[in-house]
C-alpha cells in the first residue's frame, strides 16, 4: 500500500507535467487528482505498523509507518491537500506551471517517503529527492537564482552529505542500515563515533530545520519560492529536520554521557535562533521575508523543546510543530493571495486591504494571533507548555530569552497585520478584489484550525502521545498533558475557559462597536488626503507610515544586526573561489609545462619510491 | 559460443581499412558499415559475457603460439564487462554522429568513421590483450587515432590541442617502452600472466621503478593529475561525440591498464595507497578547476577527469566492495558523461566560443535537450533516484568498511563543489533570461534516440540498480582472482 501510494505520487507527478503541456486545465485536474487520490488512500488504507520490504543492490529497504511518523505525515498530507487546492488558482496564468506541479507532488511524495523510511538508505534517497525538488521550487521564479538557489543547495548538500557519512559509518560498524538497529546498538560504537555520528546527524537535520548558524539559506529560499509552495516548505518540509532531530535526540543523545551538555548547547542554539530571527523579522519590509524569518524563529522554539526533551517540553514542541504548520501555512497563503491580487508584497506599497479582502484579513488575523502566542489560540497553548517545561527544568535564563523573542514577536505580528490590511486606502489599490474562493477556503480552514486546537488541544494530544510513547516516553503513561497546569485530567483547557470567554466577549463587543460606528458616515481617506501647514504632498512621496516603520527600534538593534554570519559565509565562499581559480591555473594551457609536470611527477615518485613501496 | 574474442579486434580493424575502399563505390557505406560492425560486436560481447559468467574465462591464443610465448586475448568477466561498455558506447557515438556537423560531407565522414573504428579497436585491444607489448601497440593505435580526432575540425585551437595530446602521448610511449624493457630484461617474458607469476623473482628496486614508469605512462592515458594537462583541451576542441568517446571509451581503457598492472601483474603493497593518493589529488584538482571554467565542454572535461580520480580512489581501497564501486562508477560515468557531452554540445551548438553563459534560458527553446542535460547533471552528482547515487553509495560503503573517514570527508566536500558547478549550469538553462540572439539547433533524430536511450538507462539503473549489479559483482570477483587468471592463461591450449 505504501509503495503504491508513493508510486502514485511519482507517476502522477510525471503525468501531470506531461498533461500540463497538453492543456493547462488537464494539468490542473491531474495535479489535484495526483495529490488527493494517494492522500485519500493514505488516510484510509495505511495503518501504523505496516511494513514493506524492497531490495536494491543487496540492501533491504524497509518502509513502514510508526506513530511518530504518523503524526508528521498528517501534517504533510493535510497541508499538501490544502495547498494543492490553493495552488491551482494561484498558479493560473503563471509560467512554469508544469514544473511547479511536478516539484510540488515530488516534495509531498519525498516527505512521506522520509517518514515511512525505516532504514537510512531510503531515508537518504527521499531526503535528497526532497532537497532537489524544493530547490527547483526556490529557483522557479528565476530571481537571484545563482545566489539564493546555490546557497540553499550547498547548505542542503552539506547536511545531506553529513547524513550520508554518518549512515555509512554506522553501517560499517553495526552492519545494518535499519534505523531501529542503529539506535538500539548505538552503544556498540566506539566512543569517537558515538560523538561523531550524532553531531553529523544534527548538522544534517539542523540545516533543514534552519538552526543557526546553518539557517542562512532559509529566509531567501522561503521568500523566493512560490507562495503556494512556501506554506509546505516552511510548514512541512522544515519539519523533516525536526523529525530527524527528535529521532537523534531521543535515541542517541540520551545514551551518551555527554548528552546533557549537547542538549543544553542545542537548546541554547534554538533559543538564540528564536530571538535573533525575530529581530530580523521585525526589520523586514516585505511580507514574504518577514514570514520567512518568523519561520526560522518558530523553528527555534521547536528546537528548544526538542532539545530540552522532558516529556512536557517534547509535548510542547510537537504541539508547536502541528500548530506552526497550520498558522504559517495560512499566513503564507495570505501573502500569496495578496501577491496574486496586487502584484506586490511590500508593506510600504500596499495599504488598507481590509475592506477589499475581508476573508484574507480574517485568516491573517487569526493566524497572527496564533503566531504571537496570544490566548485563546493554539500558539498560546504550545508556548505556555514550553515555558512551563523550561521552568520545571530550571532553565530560567533560556526562558527569559524566549520570552524576549516572543514579546518582540508581537512587533512583527503587528507589522504584518497592519502593513497589509489597515491604514488609509490608496486609490491605487481600488481595483483589488478578494482572492478566488479556492484560495480563500484553504486559508480560512487552516486559520480556523488554530482556533479549534486552541480551545480543544486534546484533539491532537492522542496522536502526539502515541508518537512520544513510541519515541521512548512511555513513563508518562499516556497522560503527558498532566505535567502542565493548563489542562485538566482529560486534556481539557478548563483553566483557560474564563479567559477564552472574556477574550471572545471583547472581540464581539469590539466588532459590534465597529459595525455601529461604521454605518454612520465613515469617510475613507488616502495618504495624500492631508495638508500639513498648508503643504501639499507631492505625487511621488510615499506617505504610508510603514516607511521606516520601526526606525528607533532598528537603530537600537543595529549593532546586533551588523553581525551577520551570512557575510562570513560569503567571504568564505569567495575565498574558496579565489583558491580554486589559483588551482585552475596549474593547467596553464602550455604543452611544455605539461611535459615538465610529467617529468617532475616521475622524479617525485622515484624520490619517494622507498616510502611508497618499501 | 558464437564467436571468439579476436573478432573484437579483427573486425573493426578490417572495417577501418575497407571503409575508404568501399566508399569509392558506394559513398553512404562509410556511414553504415561502422554501425553494422559495432552492432554485431555488441551482440557478440553480450553473448560472450553471458558465456563467461557460466563457463569461466575465455583465453584465446593467437597465431598458434601457446602462452607465454605467443600473444593471447583474455575475455573474462572483468575485461568482458569493460568491452561491452566500450562497444556499446561506440555504437551510441556512431549513432549520434551519423550526420553530425561536418560529417555531412563524404570526405570528412570517411576520415571520421575510419578514425573512430581505429579508436575503438585500440581501446578494446588494450582491455582484451594478455601481453604487455601488445598492449603498448594498442595504446599507440588508440592514441594516434585520438590525436587525429582531436584535430578533426582543423582549426588553430584544435591543432594546438591535438599537438599537446601528441606530446604527452609521446612521453607516455617512451615511459611505457622503458618499463617494458625493464620487465623483459629481468623476467624474459612479456605475457601478463607469466610476468605476474614470476614477479616475486624481480629485484624490488627495479620492480618499483618499472611500476612507477607504468603509472606515469598509463596515468597520461587515464588522465591522472598532474599528467592530464592535455585532456581538457582535447575534450573542448574535439567534436562533441569524440569527447564522449574519449570519456566513455579511451579513458576506460587507460584506467583498465593501470588497474591490471596494480592488481594482477605487480605485487607491490604500496601500490594501492599510491592509487588513493593520485586519485584524490586528481579528483580535488579537477573538480576545483571545473568550477572556474567558462566553457561548457571544458567544464565537462574536468568533471570527467574528476570522476576518473574517484574511480582510482575506489580501486585503491583494495577490497572487493571497492572494486565493485569503482566498476559501478565507471559504468555510470560511461552512461552519464556521454549524455552530458551529447546534449551539451547541442546546447552550445551555434555559439562560437561555447561559453557556459550561452546556454542562458535555452530551456524554453530546446526543452528536451535541456531536460536530458539536467537529468545527466543530477545523475552525475549522485542525486537519488538516479544512477549516480547507487555508485556513490557503494563507494562510500566500501570506504567506510575500510575505515577511511578522512577520504570520505574529503570526497563529500568535493562533491559539494561538483554540485555547485552543475547546478549553476542547470540554473542558467532554465531560470535565466535569454541574453544572446543565438539560435538553437534541433538535434538530429539519431541524436535524440541516443540521448533518450542514455536517459532511460540512467532512470533504469537509478530505480532498479540490481539490473547491473550481477555483472559488476562477477567482474569484481574476476579481477580479484589473480591465481585463476594466471592459471587459465598459462594452461590455455591452441584451439
Amino acid at each position: 500500500m505504501l509503495t503504491l501510494i508513493l508510486l502514485l505520487f511519482l507517476g502522477g507527478a510525471i503525468v501531470t507535467w506531461l498533461g500540463n503541456k497538453l492543456s493547462p486545465v488537464v494539468g490542473d485536474l491531474l495535479f489535484l487528482a495526483t495529490i488527493i487520490i494517494p492522500a485519500g488512500m493514505f488516510f484510509t488504507g495505511v495503518t501504523v505498523g505496516e511494513v514493506t520490504h524492497l531490495h536494491a543492490l543487496g540492501l533491504t529497504l524497509t518502509w513502514g509507518l510508526t506513530p511518530l511518523s504518523y503524526l508528521f505525515s498528517m501534517i504533510v498530507v493535510g497541508l499538501g491537500i490544502l495547498l494543492a487546492i490553493y495552488a491551482v488558482p494561484f498558479m493560473k496564468g503563471k509560467q512554469k506551471t508544469g514544473a511547479f506541479y511536478f516539484n510540488f507532488t515530488l516534495s509531498v511524495m519525498s516527505m512521506l517517503g522520509i517518514l515511512v523510511s525505516k532504514d537510512w538508505v531510503s531515508f537518504f534517497i527521499f531526503w535528497e529527492i526532497m532537497t532537489w525538488s524544493s530547490y527547483l521550487m526556490v529557483v522557479l521564479n528565476g530571481k537571484d537564482v545563482q545566489r539564493v538557489g546555490i546557497k540553499y543547495f550547498v547548505f542542503s548538500a552539506i547536511g545531506a552529505y553529513a547524513m550520508l557519512m554518518a549512515m555509512v559509518i554506522m553501517n560499517s560498524q553495526l552492519g545494518s542500515f535499519l534505523l531501529a538497529d542503529t539506535f538500539n546498538n548505538f552503544q556498540h560504537l566506539t566512543t569517537g563515533n558515538q560523538i561523531l555520528i550524532p553531531i553529523l546527524l544534527l548538522v544534517a537535520f539542523g540545516v533543514k530545520s534552519a538552526m543557526m548558524p546553518l539557517h542562512v539559506w532559509a529566509p531567501d529560499a522561503y521568500s523566493n519560492a512560490p507562495m503556494a509552495y512556501t506554506g509546505l516548505f516552511s510548514g512541512a518540509l522544515s519539519k523533516m529536520g525536526i523529525y530527524g532531530m527528535v529521532l537523534v535526540m531521543v535515541t542517541m543523545i540520551n545514551q551518551l554521557p555527554e548528552g546533557t551538555l549537547i542538549r543544553d548547547i542545542i537548546a541554547w542554539i534554538g533559543g538564540f535562533t528564536a530571538a535573533a530571527a525575530t529581530l530580523w523579522a521585525i526589520t523586514q519590509d516585505d511580507g514574504k521575508k518577514l514570514l520567512a524569518w518568523s519561520s526560522v524563529g518558530q523553528m527555534g522554539y521547536i528546537i528548544v523543546g526538542v532539545a530540552i526533551g522532558t516529556p512536557l517540553a517534547m509535548l510542547a514542541a510537537m504541539f508547536l510543530v502541528v500548530v506552526h504548520a497550520m498558522f504559517k501555512g495560512s499566513l503564507f497563503m495570505v501573502v500569496g493571495a495578496i501577491e496574486k491580487q496586487t502584484g506586490t508584497t511590500n508593506f510600504t506599497e500596499i495599504n488598507g486591504l481590509i475592506r477589499k479582502m475581508p476573508w484574507t484579513f480574517i485568516s491573517a488575523l487569526i493566524s497572527v494571533i496564533a503566531l504571537a502566542g496570544i490566548p485563546p489560540l493554539a500558539g498560546f497553548v504550545s508556548k505556555w507548555m514550553l515555558y512551563e517545561a523550561l521552568i520545571q527544568n530550571n532553565n530560567y535564563i533560556l526562558v527569559i530569552l524566549l520570552f524576549f523573542a516572543s514579546t518582540a514577536g508581537f512587533l512583527y505580528c503587528y507589522k504584518f497585520l497592519h502593513g497589509y490590511f489597515l491604514g488609509q486606502e490608496e486609490p491605487e489599490w481600488a481595483h483589488v478584489k478578494e482572492a478566488p474562493v479556492a484560495m480563500v477556503i484553504p486559508m480560512v480552514l487552516l486559520a480556523l484550525g488554530n482556533f479549534v486546537l486552541g480551545t480543544f488541544p486534546q484533539l491532537i494530544f492522542k496522536p502526539i502521545d502515541a508518537a512520544m510513547q513510541f519515541a521512548g516516553y512511555d513513563a508518562t503513561g499516556g497522560r503527558l498533558w498532566g505535567e502542565s497546569v493548563l489542562f485538566t485530567e482529560w486534556g481539557d483547557v478548563v483553566t483557560l475557559q474564563p479567559i477564552l470567554y472574556a477574550v471572545l466577549a471583547v472581540f464581539v463587543f469590539f466588532a459590534l462597536f465597529l459595525w455601529f460606528k461604521g454605518t454612520k458616515g465613515t469617510r475613507y481617506v488616502s495618504t495624500k488626503d492631508i495638508s500639513t501647514s498648508g503643504e501639499l504632498p507631492k505625487e511621488w512621496e510615499n506617505l504610508t507610515f510603514k516607511v521606516n516603520f520601526m526606525q528607533p527600534f532598528e537603530r537600537a538593534i543595529e549593532p546586533f544586526l551588523k553581525r551577520q554570519i551570512d557575510k562570513y559565509y560569503t567571504a568564505f565562499g569567495n575565498g574558496m573561489e579565489a583558491l580554486f581559480e589559483f588551482t585552475r591555473r596549474i593547467h596553464t594551457g602550455n604543452g611544455q609545462t605539461y611535459a615538465i609536470y610529467a617529468i617532475l611527477f616521475l622524479a617525485l615518485l622515484l624520490l619517494f619510491r622507498v616510502n611508497l613501496f618499501g | 559460443m558464437v564467436g571468439t574474442p579476436v573478432l573484437f579486434i579483427a573486425i573493426p580493424l578490417l572495417a577501418a581499412f575497407l571503409i575508404p575502399l568501399i566508399g569509392m563505390v558506394w559513398k553512404e557505406s562509410v556511414r553504415i558499415i561502422p554501425g553494422l560492425v559495432l552492432a554485431y560486436l555488441l551482440v557478440l560481447a553480450i553473448n560472450l559475457l553471458s558465456y563467461v559468467t557460466v563457463n569461466g574465462p575465455i583465453v584465446e591464443v593467437i597465431a598458434g603460439w601457446a602462452p607465454p610465448i605467443g600473444i593471447n586475448l583474455v575475455f573474462n568477466a572483468f575485461s568482458g564487462f569493460l568491452v561491452t561498455i566500450m562497444v556499446f558506447m561506440g555504437l551510441l557515438v556512431w549513432l549520434y554522429s551519423y550526420r553530425f556537423k561536418s560529417n555531412v560531407e563524404y570526405e570528412a565522414a570517411r576520415k571520421y568513421f575510419l578514425l573512430l573504428m581505429m579508436l575503438i579497436t585500440g581501446s578494446v585491444g588494450i582491455v582484451l590483450t594478455g601481453d604487455i607489448f601488445n598492449m603498448f601497440v594498442f595504446i599507440e593505435i588508440t592514441s594516434i587515432s585520438g590525436y587525429a580526432l582531436t584535430a578533426f575540425y582543423t582549426g588553430r585551437d584544435s591543432a594546438e590541442a591535438s599537438f599537446k595530446y601528441l606530446m604527452m602521448g609521446s612521453i607516455a610511449s617512451v615511459m611505457l617502452l622503458l618499463a617494458i624493457m625493464i620487465i623483459y630484461s629481468q623476467l624474459g617474458t612479456l605475457n601478463m600472466a607469466d610476468v605476474a607469476s614470476k614477479m616475486h623473482l624481480m629485484d624490488p628496486k627495479l620492480k618499483a621503478v618499472s611500476f612507477i614508469l607504468f603509472v606515469i605512462a598509463l596515468g597520461i592515458e587515464a588522465e591522472v593529475f598532474p599528467l592530464n594537462g592535455w585532456a581538457p583541451d582535447a575534450y573542448a576542441e574535439a567534436p562533441g561525440p569524440v569527447g564522449a568517446a574519449f570519456s566513455g571509451i579511451v579513458v576506460k581503457a587507460g584506467v583498465y591498464a593501470l588497474i591490471r598492472y596494480t592488481y594482477t601483474i605487480f605485487d607491490l603493497s604500496g601500490a594501492f595507497n599510491l592509487l588513493i593518493i593520485i586519485g584524490l589529488i586528481t579528483l580535488v584538482v579537477a573538480e576545483v578547476a571545473a568550477i572556474r571554467q567558462e566553457k561548457l565542454k571544458r567544464m565537462l572535461a574536468y568533471s570527467s577527469i574528476g570522476q576518473m580520480g574517484l574511480v582510482l580512489v575506489s580501486f585503491g581501497i583494495g577490497t572487493k566492495e571497492g572494486v565493485f564501486a569503482a566498476l559501478f562508477i565507471m559504468l555510470n560515468h560511461a552512461i552519464i558523461k556521454p549524455l552530458l557531452f551529447f546534449s551539451g554540445s547541442y546546447l552550445v551548438y551555434h555559439s562560437k566560443k561555447k561559453m557556459i553563459s550561452d546556454v542562458d534560458g535555452i530551456g524554453k527553446l530546446a526543452p528536451l535537450t535541456s531536460i536530458l542535460f539536467t537529468l545527466g547533471a543530477f545523475a552525475i552528482v549522485g542525486l537519488p533516484p538516479f544512477a549516480g547515487f547507487w555508485s556513490k553509495l557503494s563507494f562510500l560503503m566500501a570506504a567506510a568498511d575500510s575505515n577511511m573517514l578522512l577520504v570520505i570527508g574529503l570526497i563529500l566536500s568535493v562533491s559539494v563543489v561538483e554540485l555547485v558547478y552543475y547546478m549553476r549550469v542547470v540554473n542558467r538553462i532554465f531560470f535565466f533570461k535569454r541574453t544572446t540572439s543565438l539560435l538553437t539547433r534541433r538535434p538530429t533524430f539519431n541524436a535524440y534516440v541516443v540521448m533518450i536511450i542514455l536517459g532511460l538507462m540512467i532512470l533504469v539503473i537509478g530505480f532498479y540498480p540490481d539490473s547491473v549489479s550481477m555483472y559488476l559483482h562477477n567482474a569484481a570477483n574476476s579481477l580479484f582472482d589473480k591465481s585463476q587468471y594466471i592459471h587459465s592463461v598459462l594452461t590455455a591450449t591452441i584451439q
